[in-house]
């Protein structure tokens, strides 16, 4: 197996579009969570959001914009960031290899909503051309190698909210045996039209609004925590051949070590200590490090019931007595859940806790739930706290658990 | 998708439809307007608008075309065949949608007299 450096980052995110000043904005544990405005959030519970902000006009000609789904728009923005960063010139040769992968949970769903309201709500049959087109799941990853003509595979991973850590993980897989050099690889997210909102709340798993301070509702490892915050963006790396990166002088971001997957095969919403479990200690064997090994973890943690304390569980179990001596960190009460996105985004967030020494705080932790003890780095940033290897979990309905494995450069 | 061409001159329309608006229209106002439909949507310079011009040539791709058709249909509160996304030239767009207007208001005129004869009995 090949190494495989991490050379390139882009972001949309509810934090902001430049990895610095998302990283800041996560260190200094400043929300991105507001009350949301748009058309109906009053027949919300709690309208509450992570948005971007983020005008697609300014990215797109005309024609092109017509054609795109905020998630495709998303996407792009971010793939051209992260090719940006990353500085690297294809040849026409390596195009024919070069591949993207993409994760998105619910794709073009803000198009499906729209064309759903005028088929629906006005009852006209007046739904627009571009539905399809707009609203299908690979259309981020198909402008993603349409704009580049990368003409290697293009695939999008759909498995809720581990999608991107998902498309990050197999195009890890295709560059460590050789099958590609170069990929684009991350999620996008654009779930917050009425709809879907809606269907979530219906759920039970979307966070109450703190009166207080609405921005602090999300509440990981809490014991008041009440859901999660649905937020919106996009996450993107470039992952390149170890020897490439090196020969070209790249300046590199961090080594992927490895990922893991498991499936719970349990039951469609609630996750298993054991699924969560199994994608750790499978993260760990791909990487071929220890738990020893690990310095930090970036946790799924949602703030729902059910996650946290699995995951607790899940932590100890393969950690054992070391586990409450591991800072991990969960971002979401910060940035949202970005579902299809939320891995990317956290992979990219654990790259640059790596980077720069710092263990992320998890945010309106004021009183840890009981079955929740570990060192969740409550409330503030811990500097020097992060070591050089980090975990980044991604767990999911459906039951796709996704762990990625990352490590510092010396 | 076996072809559609119509066996008559004149392009089916489908009986089920919207009231056409009822504002008079010539032949002349309905090239105008699918020019400026043609020129605000796809920004094409009203001058290639030639009768003899290719569509696809001024970068009115096939997706181009169904979003044509759909604002044709708004313009003209009419529904337009799927042979309408298969036309080539500006003028054949022209006249398509000329014998459509005119057929979708003998329709519509046979419609009404058949609904008021319902309504008698």
């Amino acid at each position: 197996m090949r190494r495989v450096a991490v050379t390139g980052i882009g972001l949309v995110s509810p934090l902001g579009h430049d990895a610095t000043d998302v990283f800041e904005a996560a260190r200094g544990g400043r929300s991105a969570v507001h009350r949301l405005q748009i058309a109906g959030a009053h027949r919300l519970l709690a309208p509450l959001a992570a948005r971007v902000q983020f005008d697609g006009s300014a990215h797109f000609e005309p024609p092109q914009f017509r054609l795109l789904d905020r998630v495709s728009q998303f996407a792009v923005v971010a793939a051209r960031r992260a090719l940006k960063d990353a500085g690297c010139e294809l040849t026409s040769a390596e195009r024919e290899r070069a591949g993207v992968f993409v994760g998105t949970g619910m794709g073009g769903t803000m198009t499906i909503d729209d064309g759903y309201q005028t088929l629906y709500g006005e009852n006209s049959d007046r739904i627009k051309p571009m539905m399809i087109l707009k609203g299908m799941h690979n259309a981020p990853a198909s402008w993603i190698g349409i704009e580049n003509r990368w003409h290697g595979p293009n695939l999008t991973y759909s498995t809720a909210c581990s999608s991107s850590s998902v498309a990050i993980g197999e195009a890890w897989l295709r560059l460590a045996c050789g099958a590609m050099d170069v990929a684009i690889a991350g999620g996008s997210e654009a779930p917050l039209s009425l709809g879907s909102l809606k269907a979530w709340e219906v759920l039970h798993t979307l966070a109450a609004e703190d009166t207080a301070d609405p921005s602090r509702s999300c509440k990981p490892f809490s014991r008041s925590r009440s859901g999660m915050v649905l937020g919106e963006g996009a996450a993107f790396v470039v992952l390149e051949a170890w020897d490439r990166a090196l020969a070209r002088g790249a300046v590199i971001h961090g080594e992927f070590l490895g990922y893991g997957l498991s499936t719970d095969a349990g039951h469609i919403s609630r996750p298993t200590v054991d699924g969560q479990a199994a994608a750790m200690s499978a993260a760990l064997a791909a990487a071929g490090i220890t738990a020893a090994e690990v310095d930090a973890i970036n946790a799924h943690g949602t703030g729902t019931q059910a996650n946290d304390i699995a995951e607790t569980a899940a932590v100890k179990r393969v950690f054992g007595t070391r586990a409450d001596r591991i800072p991990i960190s969960a971002t979401k009460a910060l940035h949202g859940h970005l579902l299809g996105a939320a891995g990317a985004l956290e992979f990219v967030l654990s790259l640059l806790a790596l980077k720069h020494g710092v263990a992320l705080p998890t945010m309106h932790l004021d009183v840890p739930d009981p079955d929740c003890d570990l060192d969740y780095v409550c409330g503030i940033a811990r500097v020097g706290a992060a070591g050089r290897t980090m975990l980044s979990n991604s767990f999911a309905f459906g039951g796709t658990n996704a762990v990625l494995a990352l490590r510092a450069v010396n | 998708m076996t072809a559609m061409t119509p066996m008559t001159p004149t392009p089916p329309v489908s009986p089920l439809l919207p009231m056409p608006p009822v504002t008079p229209l010539t032949f002349n106002d309905v090239e105008g307007r699918i020019r400026a439909l043609l020129v605000k949507d796809f920004k094409l310079e009203p001058g290639t608008l030639t009768p003899d011009a290719r569509l696809d040539e001024l970068g009115v791709d096939s997706i181009g075309m169904a979003e044509l058709v759909f604002n044709v249909e708004d313009e003209f509160g009419l529904k337009l065949t799927d042979a309408a996304v298969r036309l080539s030239t500006f003028g054949e767009v022209v006249r398509f949608i000329e014998e459509s207007v005119a057929a979708q208001r003998g329709t519509a005129a046979s419609a009404r007299l058949t609904q008021g004869a319902r309504k008698a009995t």
